[in-house]
């Protein structure tokens, strides 16, 4: 049953409820996902799991406190009612609260979404997986293949006090590929992954294709630690973004003083050519219609020809920097406590180079497929440190020279949005599990790009 | 709760089903509390539930989880989980082995709690909290302080077509307190008793109240500012003496997850990774050097991986994992545990709540105190540093080259403490960091730290694990100052 239908009046009735000064949200997120791992070849772990949860806030005297529950009845969605009221109660008090709004912006025309990838079933779901293990088998015969496809949605429902009452829905399909020769010694290895909002138009087979075809048929090669210009495929594009969005636009950082673009906005970043956008309604990534506060999500620019933009906002960072909430509310659960919100659905325009021309025009450097394990390191000046994985090749005379072994990168995303010198046509989707955020990205060539260390596969 | 096993159970019954699990987790309950800069960061009350089928054919496994603990939903979890199995069998090999272990009949578990933590009214909570942030703004400098407190209550019900069936009620509390002190762009933090929201236990509230931490924090506060105006942590290969709480997130990143089997035998590759280790080598690796001992134990008191059986019914078990720097055992399932030839699992199968599968994941994996006092480990040092309290860290996904980031470091000249440095890094690989440990701490410098946030598997699950470590001495170890 639809998230509204199911719960417009238990959450009615709790609202209703609620004595004069005090207000409320109540965010209902209603999932379902299909996710199908393979590995050695086989499906391993196929996974189904359907999910209400309702989110519960309540500001009463300018405290806030919240509470959340998996019974969205109406005694259920009472109940958590009174736990955030009890925690309000003792929380202490959040001066600069705004209120929750009547009105969440211009909706505007809903944005994409899929219905047969929402609904696809368990079975058809693992038929995907079946076509990326087919390709990648028939392109690397004897090769270790592993992966996953996930495919679902989730349905988003805000209500408040104020009178404010809106859902979002949308879908999304990804997968990723991983083919591998454990049998050698260092093993060589391909990577390939993508997503869309609708599942028709993600080529799975061509994703298995394309990492059996990037295994290279020589070993890697050891090299020296150092600086190198790079060309950075789309996979670690995306990842160097999602820690851009965090570092550097997030509200909370900038509340805090430590957000590495603190001071630099307005300023030039980037080169001209550089143009990234948080845009949650474009069909180019994931589309949804509303943030966690039930805020209508709209385009907002965070690198605009090379100068850096605003960050994102929810009410309480809003009030606590003295602005108008930009729409980018995360769900309140955040298991590490609050580290939004934050733009997700970046978007990074797109170049004119194919990746042999950026390999070209680098003429010496390596060309990396993805990272692995980044963490910030220090987020004032933006150094996070990761691995390169899957797939990194020496680049000679303009030529992919052949497999390096795996570099450990210690770096600036500053650095790295500086020294960006030449950007791929070819963009995808690379969505995070479940499509939390997404990242849509060429890949991209950099001057310079700080590895500390290498280690021996 | 039995009739909706038993309906479970009932409805994924079929001639082609070899096995078939129930596992529900109700209630669930966290409760996360936390003030920043005298305001509320988190204030949330978590009360959930969930069930989850599991069932196995001749060839491949299925799963469905739900949030909606009803018959019908129930039901409808287990048919979906049959469809699962049912289209994935069509994908392998061969047939799927597990383990014999014989089932648990009707078991029970309970952390002992002498405060329950869902009991202590949230004022009190919140009061010490509030308190202790306070203190940690000793100066205008310390632009964030951060208190926070967690609590998690899990009563699990399980019950297999083996005739296997237990409950079990688990309590896991923490608390931790931090400063971050900026200056432009020098951003220094400081944690205590350790970063990753503080030190958690399998306990009641007591296990809060003796953290102290509003005596804490006015030291936390100071020592923020201080990194600030400390010299850059010296750049070079020196010896290195790690304090306890660092060396248990090591012992996680490079022992813990290296050693679980399913990723050795490639079943993360995609993801989490693999390893370096290969099954053929346990019993005869190197790992590190004779001091070094580990052991995965499921059954110590006050771990956060401590229960009575794991999500697959096998009992918690103290498994050896290194022994005088050898290799001699490893995480398992009963599925991974069958492929290395194993007769019974390790009993270390766990997941995040019932609607997740259980994977390979990591008890309370301890490095084994050594007989060195704190300052016999320090005695051998002639000019080094000693580091504690993470601030980043990293790993390959194989586990062998890692890079870890402190938050302070203390330079050690001629065996004496000397002056902070900030922004310590060190790195290395994982067999020659551990061979290189030439002094081991002994029982006074050893701690159980609680690690809440461990993360593997897709979708991605969350497990709480614990790691015992002393402090210990490296020696030409790769250090620099970032």
């Amino acid at each position: 049953m639809p998230t509204r239908r199911r719960t417009r009046e238990p959450i009615a009735a709790a609202l209703s409820d609620l004595p004069s000064g005090v207000s409320a949200d109540v965010r209902v997120h209603r999932t379902s996902w299909t996710t199908i791992r393979f590995a050695n070849g086989r499906i391993h772990q196929p996974h189904f799991e359907r999910a209400t949860h309702v989110s519960f806030r309540v500001a009463e005297d300018q405290r806030l406190g919240t509470a959340t529950t998996v019974d969205a009845s109406a005694e259920g969605i009472a109940a958590v009612r009174d736990a955030a009221r009890a925690l309000a109660r003792v929380a202490p008090v959040e001066r600069t609260f705004p209120g929750f709004p009547a009105d969440g912006g211009q909706h505007g025309k809903a944005p994409p979404f899929s219905k047969a990838t929402a609904e696809l079933s368990p079975e058809e779901a693992t038929r995907l997986a079946e076509k990326v293990l087919a390709a990648a088998r028939d392109g690397a015969p004897g090769g270790r293949i592993a992966g996953v496809v996930i495919v679902g949605q989730q349905e988003r429902r805000v209500v408040n006090s104020a009178g404010l009452d809106r859902t979002g829905v949308f879908s999304a399909a990804q997968s990723s590929v991983l083919v591998d020769r454990p049998e050698r010694d260092p093993p060589p290895s391909g990577w390939s992954e993508g997503g869309h909002w609708d599942h028709r138009k993600l080529d799975f087979a061509e994703l298995g294709r394309e990492a059996a075809e990037r295994v290279a048929r020589s070993e890697p090669k050891s090299v020296e630690p150092g600086d190198y210009a790079v060309v950075l495929r789309g996979p670690a594009m995306s990842e160097a973004l999602a820690f851009l969005a965090n570092l550097g636009f997030s509200g909370h950082g900038e509340v805090e003083g430590w957000s590495c673009l603190h001071g630099s906005r307005g300023k030039e970043v980037a080169p001209e050519f550089v143009d990234l956008v948080d845009d949650p309604r474009s069909s180019a990534s994931i589309p949804f219609a509303i943030d966690c506060e039930g805020a209508a999500t709209h385009r907002f620019p965070l690198i605009d020809h090379g100068v850096a933009g605003d960050v994102g906002t929810d009410l309480v960072t809003a009030g606590r920097l003295g602005r108008t909430p930009t729409g980018h509310a995360l769900p309140p659960e955040a298991p590490w406590g609050a580290y939004g919100p934050e733009p997700v659905r970046l978007v990074l325009g797109a170049g004119d180079a194919s990746e042999d021309e950026l390999v070209r025009t680098t003429r010496r450097g390596h060309l990396v497929t993805r990272f692995h394990y980044v963490r910030i390191v220090d987020p004032g000046r933006g150094i996070i440190t990761g691995m390169t994985r899957d797939g990194t090749y020496r680049i000679e005379n303009g030529e992919v020279a052949g497999p390096v072994r795996n570099l450990r990168f210690t770096e600036s995303v500053l650095t790295l949005l500086k020294g960006i010198t030449q950007l791929g046509k070819d963009r995808r989707i690379y969505p995070a599990e479940r499509a939390v955020s997404a990242m849509t990205t060429p890949a991209a060539a950099v001057r310079s790009f700080k590895f500390t260390s290498s280690t021996l596969f | 709760m039995e009739d909706l096993v038993r309906a479970a159970l009932a409805a994924a019954e079929s001639t082609d089903i070899r096995y078939a699990d129930v596992r529900v987790v109700s209630p669930q309950r966290a409760l996360h509390l936390a003030v920043r800069n005298g305001r509320a960061d988190a204030l949330t009350d978590a009360r959930t539930e969930s069930l989850g089928v599991r069932v196995r054919t001749a060839g491949a496994w299925g799963f469905a989880g739900t949030t909606e603990l009803t018959a019908t939903a129930a039901r409808e979890a287990a048919r979906l989980a049959v469809r699962l199995a049912r289209a994935s069998d069509r994908s392998g090999p061969g047939p799927l082995a597990v383990t014999d272990d014989p089932p648990t009949k009707s078991g029970q578990y309970r952390t002992e709690v002498r405060r329950d933590p869902f009991e202590v009214p949230h004022e009190e909570i919140v009061e010490m909290l509030t308190r202790a942030e306070a203190r940690l703004h000793v100066a205008a400098d310390v632009k964030s302080g951060l208190a926070s407190f967690q609590a998690w209550d899990d009563t699990k019900w399980f019950s297999s077509s083996e005739g296997a069936s237990f409950t079990s009620r688990t309590v896991h509390v923490g608390a931790g307190i931090n400063a971050t002190a900026i200056r432009g762009s020098n951003v220094q933090r400081r944690s205590a008793p350790n970063s990753f929201g503080g030190d958690f236990h399998q306990a009641g509230y007591e296990y809060i109240e003796q953290l102290n931490l509003p005596e804490e924090a006015e030291r936390v506060g100071r020592e923020a500012i201080s990194l600030l105006d400390a010299p850059a942590c010296p750049t070079g290969t020196m010896t290195l003496v790690l304090g306890s709480n660092q060396l248990g997130l090591q012992v996680h990143e490079s022992v813990g997850h290296a050693v679980e089997l399913d990723r050795i035998y490639g079943s993360e590759a995609a993801y989490a990774g693999t390893s370096w280790i290969s099954a053929a080598k346990i019993g005869a690796l190197r790992y590190g050097s004779d001091g070094m001992n580990v052991v995965a134990d499921a059954t110590e008191p006050g771990g956060l991986g401590t229960f009575g059986w794991d999500d697959e019914g096998v009992p918690g078990q103290r498994v050896p994992i290194v022994e005088r720097g050898t290799l001699v055992g490893v995480l398992s399932s009963r599925e991974s545990a069958a492929e290395l030839g194993l007769v019974r699992s390790g009993g270390t199968a766990r997941a995040d709540g019932a609607d997740r599968l259980p994977l390979v994941r990591m008890t309370n994996v301890d490095l084994l105190p050594g007989d060195h006092s704190f300052e016999e480990v320090l005695e051998g040092v002639q000019d080094g540093v000693y580091l504690e309290t993470n601030r980043s860290w990293s790993i390959d996904d194989k586990r062998l080259n890692f890079q870890f980031g402190t938050e302070i470091g203390r330079r050690i000249i001629a065996g004496e403490l000397g002056e902070i440095v900030r922004n310590p890094i060190y790195a290395g690989m994982g067999p020659s960091f551990w061979s290189s440990m030439d002094a081991v701490g002994n029982r006074d410098t050893w701690h159980l730290w609680g690690l809440p946030n461990c993360g593997k598997g897709q979708p991605g699950q969350i497990v709480r694990v614990s790691h015992g470590a002393p402090i210990a001495r490296f020696r030409n170890v790769s250090v620099r100052g970032g």
